[in-house]
């Protein structure tokens, strides 16, 4: 077996291929924008050339003028939406066609149809606008920025974690650091651009739209519309990369549907690449401040973490990391605080791994730091202080396999070799460097539903509106019913992506192979105890009167230990049945009952990793070489290990690919991505993928993943942890560490850049 | 660093023919605002008169190996001709801007960007997507089984732009390493950062490709 497709260790399903792989190899996979509809029409939105205060006038007169224009929506003729909730499934609480405010650069002020994409995109460009306008504030430090706690203006960032007294703590600490860092704008950039597509029919809506949450796009847009959500359809079969981007919805999804009602007539609308990064969310740019105390044997006795985070006028977003950074290591004090800065931005939102990205880059920096003032290994100073339990309640982790991962990592990296003095190591022209760094990602799980359904001809088909945008969330549900059922996967069937089908949460927060295998799981068993009791109870079959404990199923039979068997088919005819069917809402121990009916009506809630008596989180450990040239300064990364534990790996495939490409991402947060901001203009300069860099394929090199075998059966009924935003946590400390290495330069600003270390 | 316009960004070079090209070379359109879409102040240049008045113009493509006779706007570009006039969407719009490598097709075999080809110009020659690789048997071509066999994808958005490039860097002889692999595939960004998998298919298929 080649690297791509890992054989399984213990506690791993089968590396099977995506079921749907051959039709993305083909073309035949559908996107949202891929639909044929009759009788099309473009539409193409006009945004704003200011970041803050008003339309005054707007000039329609040249647009309307270009042949094939139909319409011109605007907040003159869109009338009657609703603002949407902010932090309920919506990007924002501002309805931008509901009025003349412009809260940031580039928001949406109209949306031109036509008949065709080329005069649509022609008429959007002759559009005028006159503006009062204000002096926007930008960013940090910007005059006019407001500075608030997140503890008490924000809905997440319920409390700031602390133990003991941390200030007390660092004054007496024998060992201590004081540093800061930050992290940019980053904007996710799926491949696939935003879009949406509406067609009525009479009163029925159909939106097709690349979505991480179909159910809380339909309630969100019925909402908007003041229509029966009962009557609205949200269809979303393949996401082409989404990253926490399609998962909250924007307010261009209401008026694109808004317009196809008023004109009788479906209209597609795909978003620019450069308007994408102002309708849509965001990683907002952090800062960090932490100090750090250790006993000279490396004992961490004080970490005090205070964080910053951007968020916009109308909506107080944040991510609060320190939720995570608090239960990571065995603290003898702690104190933390996150504040929020507001600025004239659209929201930020959800970006892969939204907290731990910066928040744990600035641990493991501030981790690596410390190490190097208690001359200890950056590994062994981890160990001293690895724990079970996390600091601030006592709580057990369900499972940590921290430790195991580091040591795995290390030893396939090669770790030993290091010689740690700063700057002594060479090759040739180029200075080397290594670090590593703690990845870790909380567990989290909500309720699902989903309907199985088996044919007598040992089919599977498996219904659940939950989201394919790469995961391979369709196969892994597959496997959880192929498996109990005896079937080979070619018999099985997946379809997500549609609100005809059961709910599933939104695909955020790594859930969904826990939050959809459970439900799946709970039907396929459902299943087989049907058949077995028919198979043990009917008159005179093969397997009458015995025990269904001593059955299986294997190869479309029901067997016995004795090799005794009967056929689905013939089991299906003595039961008369042709199908069985068992639809299954799954919602996890602990959460309230009612979360599940709150699905249905778009409210997705998770059961948080770091909630409950135990604690549920992922571990890894990454460890980078950074190679330097001595002359240009050019950073390569020629060689990236990753050890993560996960609980049961589903698909060995699947989970390498993800948590490889997060360890790329890390690998573009570390060096490449950041979207710059004009700090006069509070505009984002560099809108488009030739200007905001991300990884390509000539950056990377060696690259490899270790799947750490673990075995937890409290986590959740299917013993599994989610891996697609571990994968990027760590990386871009370890880079940070290993650019310190190889230069004896602390760089703490990411993305660390050629020109940061030009006088090394 | 990244070489985010590396090859095939430049289908100048390849097929002499691109909507920048056509563009300036002062054809359509006079003053085009440079920023799309921004709504700015002012009066707006007054339109150009095309040269088809705004009729449409009779274009034939041949696309897998069939004729397809099209009334198109002048200003339509390769990608948008057979996304929303042929109907074959698999070709896919990642950025319009010959950026990201997603819209690759195969012109006379090789690898060009549609986003940036008018599809007025693209008549003549043939013109190879997605949906013309596999064997109307359904063997699919040794790229195709390549990409499964290695997971080279995940959200599959990029895929077949990247299928369609990896096939062009085999055929130019760009395959010879890993290295080589990387950078001559570096035109096609794929943000899932299936990049290693990616490498693995060409190599997998590159002695397929010499043995068919
Ligand atoms: S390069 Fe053509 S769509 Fe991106
Ligand atoms: S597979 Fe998702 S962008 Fe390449």
């Amino acid at each position: 077996m080649n690297v791509a497709v890992p054989p399984p260790k213990e506690n791993m399903g089968q590396p099977v291929a995506r079921l749907e792989a051959r039709s993305k190899v083909t073309g035949e996979a559908r996107y949202s924008a891929d639909f044929p509809l009759n009788n099309l029409a473009h539409g193409v939105l006009v945004t704003s050339a200011i970041a803050a205060g008003s339309i005054k006038s707007l000039d329609l007169e040249a647009a309307r003028a270009v042949p094939g224009v139909i319409e011109i929506f605007t907040q003159e003729n869109v009338k009657g939406l609703k603002d949407p909730k902010f932090g309920q499934g919506n990007s924002s609480s501002v309805q931008p066609f509901n009025g003349p405010k412009i809260w940031h650069d580039e928001q949406m002020l109209a949306l031109v149809v036509a008949n065709t994409h080329e005069a649509a995109e022609d008429a959007a460009y002759r559009l005028r606008a006159s503006y009062d306008e204000t002096k926007p504030s930008a960013t940090f430090d910007s005059p006019g920025s407001q500075t608030l706690d997140a503890v008490g203006n924000t809905e997440s960032h319920k409390e700031d974690p602390k133990l003991g007294d941390v200030e007390a703590a660092l004054a007496t600490a024998p060992v201590k650091i004081d540093v800061k860092y930050s992290t940019p704008t980053q904007h996710h950039n799926p491949i696939e651009l935003f879009s949406t597509t509406a067609s009525w029919q009479d009163d029925k809506l159909t939106i097709y739209e690349p979505s991480q949450f179909v159910y809380g796009y339909k309630n969100g847009v019925a909402e908007q519309l003041g229509v029966d959500p009962a009557n609205v359809r949200v269809v979303s079969p393949l996401i082409g990369g989404a990253f926490g981007s399609k998962g909250p919805m924007t307010p261009r999804t209401a008026v694109v549907a808004y317009a196809a009602r008023a004109l009788n007539r479906p209209i597609r609308c795909v978003v620019s690449r450069m308007q994408g990064f102002t309708t849509a969310t965001y990683r907002a740019e952090t800062r960090h401040h932490i100090r750090m105390g250790a006993t000279p044997d490396g004992r961490i006795v004080a970490y005090s973490h205070e964080g910053w985070e951007v968020t916009s006028r109308p909506d107080n977003y944040v991510v609060g990391g320190t939720e995570t950074t608090s239960l990571v290591y065995a603290y003898g004090a702690v104190g933390t605080r996150v504040q929020i800065v507001k600025a004239d931005r659209n929201t930020p939102g959800y970006m892969r791994s939204p907290p731990e990205t910066p928040y744990m880059y600035a641990l493991e920096s501030a981790m690596d730091e410390m190490a190097a003032a208690l001359k200890m290994d950056p590994v062994e100073f981890r160990r001293v202080n690895d724990t079970q339990k996390e600091p601030i309640k006592g709580r057990p982790y369900t499972s940590r396999s921290l430790m195991t991962c580091y040591d795995q990592a290390a030893e396939a990296f090669g770790w030993k070799k290091r010689n740690p003095a700063v700057g002594s190591m060479r090759d040739g022209d180029w200075l080397i460097g290594m670090g590593c760094s703690t990845a870790i990602y909380p567990t989290n799980i909500g309720p699902a539903a989903v309907r199985v359904r088996l044919s007598p001809k040992g089919e599977v088909r498996i219904e659940t509106a939950a989201h394919e945008i790469g995961t391979g969330i369709r196969t892994v549900a597959g496997q959880m019913a192929a498996e109990p059922l005896g079937l080979d996967m070619k018999m099985v069937t997946v379809e997500t992506g549609d609100t005809d089908f059961p709910p599933a949460p939104v695909a955020g927060g790594s859930n969904s192979t826990a939050s959809v295998c459970s439900a799946v799981l709970v039907a396929s068993n459902r299943i087989r105890d049907r058949l077995f009791r028919a198979a043990v109870t009917s008159n005179d079959g093969p397997l009458a009167g015995r025990n269904p404990g001593d059955l299986g199923m294997k190869g479309g039979m029901i067997v016995a230990a004795d090799g005794a068997s009967v056929k689905l088919a013939d089991l299906f005819g003595q039961m008369g049945s042709g199908v069985i069917e068992e639809y299954v809402e799954h919602t996890p121990e602990g959460m309230p009952p009612e979360s599940m009916a709150k699905l249905y009506s778009g409210q997705s809630s998770f059961k948080r990793g770091s909630q409950g008596d135990k604690i549920r989180f992922a571990f890894g450990a990454e460890f980078v070489e950074v190679r330097i040239h001595s002359r240009t300064r050019e950073i390569r990364i020629p060689r990236i290990v990753g050890a993560f534990a996960g609980g049961r790996i589903m698909n060995p495939r699947t989970a390498r690919s993800q948590l490889m490409g997060g360890m790329i991402w890390g690998i573009g947060a570390g060096l490449l991505e950041a979207t710059e901001i004009d700090p006069r203009a509070a505009r984002y300069v560099n809108r488009d993928l030739a200007e905001y860099m991300v990884a390509v394929n000539a950056d990377v090199n060696q690259l490899e993943v270790i799947l750490v075998p673990e075995e937890d059966h409290e986590v959740n009924e299917a013993g599994v942890k989610g891996v697609g935003e571990l994968g990027n946590v760590g990386t871009p400390a370890a880079i940070q560490a290993a650019v310190f290495h190889a230069t004896g330069k602390r760089i703490r600003d990411l993305p660390i850049r050629l020109d940061d270390l030009l006088n090394v | 660093m990244a070489v985010n316009n590396g090859e095939p960004g430049s289908a100048e070079r390849q097929s002499g023919f691109t909507r920048r090209g056509f563009i300036s070379a002062g054809a359509t359109t006079a003053t085009l605002p440079l920023i799309a879409g921004r709504a700015l102040a002012g009066t707006p240049a007054q339109r150009a008169e095309a040269p088809d008045g705004d009729g449409k113009m009779n274009v034939t493509l041949r696309v897998n190996g069939q004729d397809q006779r099209l009334g198109l706007d002048s200003r339509t570009s390769l990608l948008d001709a057979l996304r929303d006039h042929i109907g074959v969407t698999g070709t896919k719009k990642g950025c319009d801007h010959g950026q990201c490598g997603a819209c690759t097709v195969l012109m006379d075999g090789k690898r060009v960007l549609s986003c940036m080809t008018l599809a007025v110009m693209a008549q003549g020659q043939d013109i190879t997507t997605i949906e013309g690789l596999a064997r109307p048997d359904g063997e699919l071509h040794p790229m195709q089984q390549a990409f499964i066999d290695n997971d080279a994808f995940q959200c599959g958005y990029c895929t077949p732009g990247q299928i369609l490039s990896a096939i062009g860097c085999v055929n130019e002889g760009h395959a010879g390493s890993d290295a080589e692999i990387r950078e001559y595939m570096s035109g096609n960004l794929c943000r899932c950062a299936a990049y290693p998998n990616i490498v693995a298919a060409v190599q997998q298929a590159k002695t397929e490709m010499k043995e068919a």
